[in-house]
């Protein structure tokens, strides 16, 4: 019934997708960062027109599941650089768009939104006297975020960034769906080869949770180690 | 040297300080004190813009400033003449002892690490804590962490320190310590305006006391003046009631 052989077969087979998969989800995170802080930015300082647009955005990815989002940006994205690249008269064929790309983009802009929130959080958890004394001992605008708000910040998102890796790795799994291949991908493919899916599910779905359980014991180590010495 | 003309401050509505004028000379200690909610701090707080007073104008030894036009690059000279202690030591929690009191040295005034970590041992020697250089500041007891908020202070050389009631955050059998490392730094000829309710110490180190109630200074003048010869109806209320409140609570 169940084939051990296949079973770790598959698992070593889909081990070797691993690398990709976290390096995809290290580079979304990261730019959902990044567009995170920028976002915060401009809620924090109310610029108008675009604090009023992020707003809408917000609540519209909110409101999407994932996936439709993946299926409109294959459908919208090409279009729209096809539009964009045939004014500026520069050549483009919208069939080689590499479909990492979408899912990169699309990913890192439905996460930023909730990074923005996490850096909110992390950045108000900073204690208000600290900031204070920074200025009151002539710290600039700057070298308080840097020195004071920043460093505090980070150990207070560092858990929930963490988080937010481990669903962008679960949500990779929708991925396979544009032929990015990821875990779930690499399972189905061996799936159809040997004619075995349960066994090559069954390995994917071990992995996924292993590679939860590693992430999480890593993400406590260092933040353990960031919080020497102070609470 | 310190001099601030007609300040005022408006929260909203509410005016909290109504046109104060207050003059401190160099190596002066100079007291504020007042009931709770007279606005002791706000003025404090003014000295450094950490409150942005309506009007008024403040002179520190060669800086001459008007509130309502001051610049960023004023206001950060102005902090960089001037050093704050608070009620809350208000320490870097994720730096250790010596760090603390070197960053500022080397961020603000651009010193190079072995001359602000020299500076900072020297000041840390002063105020009694050469021992924990390397402990956070939740390893210390609140008057530990008191006294490095004042080494922090004192090792930027500042013309002025301002120090908002450094010991009512601090359980009783620690008040001691650090009042006897602010008359220390009282001694040594640094200028200083504090807050405190700690009324037989206020007479012991100021050279001058302010009597501030609802906004405005009602009476300054030396201790003795102002602690046993005021004539005024209501530093005398404050002072008989703070002391009738005094002898209840002991
Ligand atoms: N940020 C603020 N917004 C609005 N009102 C404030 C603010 N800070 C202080 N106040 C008000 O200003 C008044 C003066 O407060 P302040 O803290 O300066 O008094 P204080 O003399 O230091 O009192 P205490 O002895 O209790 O420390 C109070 O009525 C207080 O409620
Ligand atoms: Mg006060």
């Amino acid at each position: 019934m169940f084939d051990v052989g296949v079973f770790l077969n598959g698992i070593l087979e889909i081990l070797k997708v691993v690398p990709s998969t976290l390096l995809l989800a290290v580079i979304i995170l990261l730019l959902a960062i990044m567009l995170g802080s920028i976002i915060h930015l401009i809620v924090q300082h109310k610029v108008p027109v675009l604090s009023q647009l992020i707003v809408v955005l917000q609540s519209f990815l909110r409101g999407t599941p994932n996936v439709v989002l993946l299926y409109f940006m294959f459908a919208a994205l090409p279009e729209l650089l096809t539009i964009i690249t045939g004014s500026l008269g520069i050549p483009f064929d919208a069939n080689k768009i590499n479909p990492v790309f979408i899912v990169i983009f699309t990913f890192s802009i439905t996460l930023s939104v909730f990074q923005s929130e996490i850096i909110r959080g992390a950045i108000l958890s900073v204690d208000k006297g600290q900031i204070e004394a920074a200025h009151a001992l002539g710290y600039s605008f700057w070298q308080t975020f840097t020195k004071v708000i920043f460093p505090q910040a980070l150990i207070e998102a560092f858990p929930d960034f963490m988080n937010s890796l481990l669903l962008v790795i679960k949500g990779l799994s929708l991925a396979y769906l544009f032929t990015v291949m990821d875990i779930l991908g690499q399972a189905k493919l061996l799936g159809g080869y040997t004619q075995r899916y349960l066994e090559a599910f069954a390995a994917a779905a071990l992995i996924y949770w292993l590679l939860c359980i590693v992430l999480t014991k890593f993400a406590n180590k260092v933040e353990f180690k960031m919080r020497e010495g102070f609470h | 040297m310190l001099s601030i003309r007609d300040l005022r401050l408006s929260f909203k509505e509410n005016e909290i300080l109504k046109g104060i004028n207050i003059d401190v000379n160099k190596g002066d200690v100079v007291t504020l004190i007042g009931p709770s909610g007279t606005g002791k701090t706000t003025l404090l707080r003014c000295i450094n813009y950490l409150e942005k007073p309506t009007t008024g104008s403040i002179t520190l030894g060669d800086l001459n400033l008007n509130y309502e036009k001051i610049t960023k690059k004023e206001i950060l000279t102005l902090r960089r003449k001037t050093a704050m202690v608070f009620q809350q030591y208000n320490l870097f929690k994720n730096k250790t002892v010596i760090e603390n009191v070197m960053e500022p040295q080397m961020i603000v005034q651009k010193k190079s690490k072995i001359e602000a970590y020299e500076n900072s041992v020297e000041q840390l020697d002063k105020v009694g804590l050469i021992d924990k250089l390397e402990s956070y500041p939740s390893q210390l007891s609140g008057g530990q962490q008191q006294r490095v908020s004042i080494a922090r202070a004192l090792a930027l050389k500042p013309e002025v320190v301002l120090f908002d009631e450094p010991t009512s955050a601090l359980d009783p059998e620690l008040v001691g310590e650090v009042l006897k490392v602010i008359e220390a730094v009282a001694k040594s000829g640094m200028t200083i305006v504090l807050v405190t309710h700690e009324m037989s110490f206020a007479q012991k180190i100021s050279t001058k006391i302010v009597f501030m109630d609802k906004g405005n200074i009602v009476e300054e003048g030396p201790p003795k003046a102002i602690f046993e010869d005021s004539t005024n109806p209501r530093t005398k209320e404050f002072l008989n009631h703070f002391y009738m409140n005094k002898l209840h609570v002991v």
